[in-house]
């Protein structure tokens, strides 16, 4: 697991931190001020990572200095005299912090957030915590409150992104929530990052609107798409999982408007309680209905956020609800539809699904239990959320 | 929590019924189903709740609205959910005729008990297509909107007229590269001529053999006879040749059902799976042709086949459980119809009829049929199904005969009489051919029919194996693909 925040010694800072994006670079590439970002760029700030014996090279908003120099006790120790601008000196939970990263420092330098993990199989970026449903499981809960500063940073983190990024995640909340910001970030994409896979988590209901599909399907991008969760083939227990009336309507609506503009979309199941008995009907629903998806992706649970205290509500052990995925998984296989497991470790999982199941969990939030190091298939599999505490299945054991 | 559950269901009398029909498949058991053949299994009792609005099983009232066979007033989504799937179902017809069959030659060196045309000692050429009447037919088959063209070479026996099956070969593909075509090449063929020359000749072309085989040895011989009562023999070794030098993939055999045949299905289908050959096509003896005249064996009833179907189908599944992979083709045309929006454009199970939009069959004289079994009506002096002749109709005249468009307006199965009302009719087809054949009428009378009679057995025997065996149930999931 990667940590993705950590303190920093502000001892050799010599003035506030200019920016509050930025992209980490090495001294000895000087050039790493790749074309994309320059002087052209406004929201482009570089600061240089030092490892022991490293030596500043001129030039850099702000240093960063990692490896034993760093955690050196004391003011401004060797190694930090006559350095060229401010230095932050980090604490060994950063210490991965390596080129092309992108982090967020507050104006005081205490705290440093990783953005962007450049070796990491998924990135996302927190789009706004608003969101007009309020599921029963969400891990993400929402939070009514101003939050546009997100799409800014969202902004200024697209426009450092290395030359070899690949793939992103736009998060919420509901990003759609923010039409325009949206359509803007997306343009933006579009312009600096033309290559960029984006995938956008969305719960579909916006789309329902054919003017904002419209302007959706204008930007033109060339590798996105659109995951959007259904949890019901009706609506009656989709509108109840998603606590919100006549959502079921609009987000099928929604499917329908993006696949008649030719966007991809992924439908995204949550497997819970409440899902569990009607999987088989979902998948049907989705081959009859929606056959056009690029892709079904079964998820399992992520026992945080409304998960925890909505647990008895929502929480359904994997190995009780095996045979209901495998038939979903051949329904919506049959049909032709690419179909893939989430967030299910190996041991749990009927072997016959093995093949469509996915490391899915982000490398900041899955761990392995003690249990596991003796499980031979240990390095295909995803592990388990280090954010769902001890929620976890009762039949994890190693795989011989 | 905002929504309570209880708020998000139906409450009574809160829901209105889709267009749905429904048909008893056992005593306590309905299925229902709606415009695109999506299904429900309820008891009568559970049907009688849902129509008069008192039905409290929300469990039930949720698999009914995600099926499209109720929906709450007012909404809009279901309707416009099934008038996609119905387009998706009916958007085949803007490609019509995707199979044209040439009769090469009406010759064979067979006497097949139930052969459905006369045969003619194997020297007579007169019986023979000519490159001119080819060359007309192929340009009416390029002038069909569909995309993909398939192009059966057929007879008699075909490979007694080879020099005109490699001219058809050669001058479709040749006009192939103007119109760009996903074409393929099916030889229909005993292979009791089969040699080097021509698994040459099919190998290069990609030709795709479709070859008859009745089942076990002293079946097929007493059905297919030739002079040396060696028909079986010259099949079998013919498919291994085939499937040796083109691959398995490359051969397909079809059975026809005789009376011999119904006390036999197992066996035949072991036969089949000996042979290495994965599709089984268990079908009905037609009523055309000789058969229809003579001691062909057609004498049997529809309930005597229908036991035959399912003691067959019920081997192949066997097989199925034992790691053998074989397919019943006819249930994995119904698989698609009941499992999917697609319509597999199977031409004598599909409405409008796969007359002429389906399959075109040119004679060897020239003479344009709307299906196989139309020819063999017009060799026993019946010419309803004629459409034409390739040296002088044009592709309108054709495909806008009142031959053709009388028999197909006139027996669509969402307006035949009982058709429209039967649960079975998104799985169906019209057969104006069979009924006129057999009734004088192009829609017949469904209470008589046989066509139906043995369909709706067929349909309620696959969904009744379906309702109660989830292996079943997932094979036929399989046969969609």
């Amino acid at each position: 697991m990667l940590k993705l925040t950590g303190r920093a010694d502000t001892s050799g800072l010599t003035e506030p931190v200019a920016d509050d994006v930025w992209r980490v670079c090495l001294p000895d590439a000087p050039g790493t001020a790749d074309s994309r970002v320059g002087a052209e760029d406004p929201d482009g700030s570089l600061a240089c990572l030092l490892r022991d014996g490293q030596t500043a090279p001129p030039g850099y908003g702000l240093y960063l200095k990692t490896g034993d120099e760093a955690v050196m006790a004391g003011p401004l120790g060797p190694g930090l005299s006559g350095m060229p601008g401010s230095v932050l000196r980090l604490g060994p939970d950063l210490a991965h912090l390596e080129a092309g990263d992108i982090i967020h420092v507050p104006e005081d330098g205490r705290r440093v957030t990783v953005l962007w993990k450049n070796s990491a199989r998924h990135n996302g970026l927190l789009l706004t915590e608003q969101c007009d449903n309020y599921c029963l499981m969400c891990s993400q809960p929402p939070k009514d409150r101003e939050d546009s500063w997100l799409f800014d940073r969202a902004r200024k983190v697209i426009s450092l992104l290395p030359e070899g990024a690949r793939a992103i995640s736009l998060t919420g909340g509901e990003p759609t929530l923010h039409a325009d910001a949206l359509i803007g970030l997306l343009e933006h994409c579009k312009l600096v990052a033309p290559g960029l896979s984006v995938h956008l988590l969305s719960n579909g209901r916006r789309f329902a609107d054919p003017e904002f599909t419209r302007r959706y399907a204008a930007v033109g991008l060339a590798d996105i798409m659109a995951g959007i969760p259904v949890y019901a083939p009706e609506p009656g227990l989709h509108d109840f999982i998603v606590q919100a009336a006549g959502a079921f309507d609009e987000t099928i609506h929604g499917i329908l408007n993006l696949a008649s503009l030719g966007q991809a979309v992924e439908i995204r199941v949550v497997v819970q309680r409440h899902t569990v008995p009607v999987l088989a009907g979902l998948a049907t629903f989705i081959a009859r209905n929606l056959p056009f998806v690029a892709q079904v992706a079964l998820m399992g649970l992520e026992m945080t956020g409304l998960a925890r205290p909505n647990s008895s509500l929502v929480w359904a052990d994997p190995a009780d609800y095996q045979g209901e995925l495998a038939e979903a998984v051949d329904i919506l296989t049959t049909a032709g539809i690419t179909t893939r497991i989430y967030n299910h470790q190996l041991c749990v999982l009927d072997r016959r699904l093995w093949s469509y199941a996915v490391r899915s969990i982000s490398d900041w939030k899955n761990d392995y239990l003690d249990i596991c190091r003796s499980c031979s298939v240990r390095d295909a599999c995803g592990g388990v959320f280090t954010t769902s505490g001890n929620r976890l299945s009762q039949y994890l054991r190693p795989v011989s | 929590m905002k929504l309570e559950r209880a708020a998000t269901m139906l409450p009574a009398h809160g829901w209105q019924l889709l267009p749905l029909r429904f048909h008893r498949i056992d005593p306590g058991s309905l299925v229902l189903t709606n415009l695109v053949g999506e299904h429900v299994f309820v008891t009568p009792d559970e049907l009688s709740t849902v129509v008069d609005g008192t039905c409290a099983d929300q469990e039930l009232l949720a698999r009914l609205r995600a099926a499209h066979l109720i929906q709450v007033p007012g909404e809009t989504l279901p309707a416009e959910l099934l008038a996609i799937k119905l387009r998706t179902r009916m958007r085949r017809l803007q490609d019509s005729t995707g199979l044209h069959i040439f009769v090469v030659t009406l010759r064979c060196e067979h006497t097949c008990r139930y052969c459905q045309v006369s045969r003619q000692a194997a020297a007579k050429s007169e019986f023979d297509m000519t490159e001119e009447a080819a060359r007309r037919a192929l340009e009416l088959a390029f002038r069909s909107p569909s995309p993909q063209l398939k192009i059966e070479l057929q007879g008699g026996e075909p490979l007694l007229n080879f020099p005109l099956v490699r001219w058809i070969v050669a001058e479709a593909s040749r006009m192939n590269k103007e119109y760009g075509k996903d074409l393929e090449f099916v030889i229909a063929t005993n292979l009791a001529l089969l040699d080097e020359e021509i698994l040459d000749f099919c190998a290069k072309e990609q030709i795709h053999i479709s070859t008859s085989l009745d089942g076990p040895q002293d079946l097929h011989n007493s059905n297919r006879r030739r002079p040396g009562r060696d028909s079986w023999q010259q099949a079998v070794a013919g498919i291994r040749r085939v499937q040796d030098r083109l691959g398995t993939d490359r051969v397909s055999a079809l059975m026809t059902t005789t009376d011999a045949s119904l006390s036999r299905a197992a066996e035949i289908i072991d036969t089949y799976a000996e042979l290495g050959l994965r599709g089984v096509f268990l079908r009905p003896i037609s009523p055309y042709g000789f058969a229809l005249r003579r001691r062909g064996g057609a004498n049997y009833d529809v309930d005597r086949w229908l036991e035959f179907y399912e003691a067959g189908l019920g081997q192949i599944v066997e097989l199925n459980r034992q790691g053998v992979p074989m397919v019943e083709i006819y249930a994995s045309i119904i698989a698609k119809k009941i499992l999917t929006n697609a319509d597999p454009c199977y031409v004598d199970l599909t409405s409008p009829a796969g007359i002429g939009i389906g399959a075109l069959v040119y004679n060897y004289d020239g003479e344009i049929y709307a299906s196989d079994e139309g020819r063999m009506l017009a060799e026993m002096g019946d010419r309803t199904f004629r459409l034409g002749n390739v040296h002088d109709s044009s592709y309108a005249d054709v495909m806008l005969s009142d031959s053709l468009l009388n028999p197909l307006t006139e027996s669509i199965t969402l307006s035949a009489p009982m058709c429209t009302t039967c649960a079975f009719e998104p799985y169906c087809g019209a057969d104006p051919v069979f009924h006129h054949a057999t009734m004088g009428d192009f829609t017949g009378h469904k209470a008589l029919s046989a066509f139906c009679r043995r369909n709706m057995g067929v349909f309620t025997l696959l969904l009744r194996k379906m309702r109660d065996d989830p292996y079943f149930c997932d094979l036929m999931r399989r046969w969609t693909q």
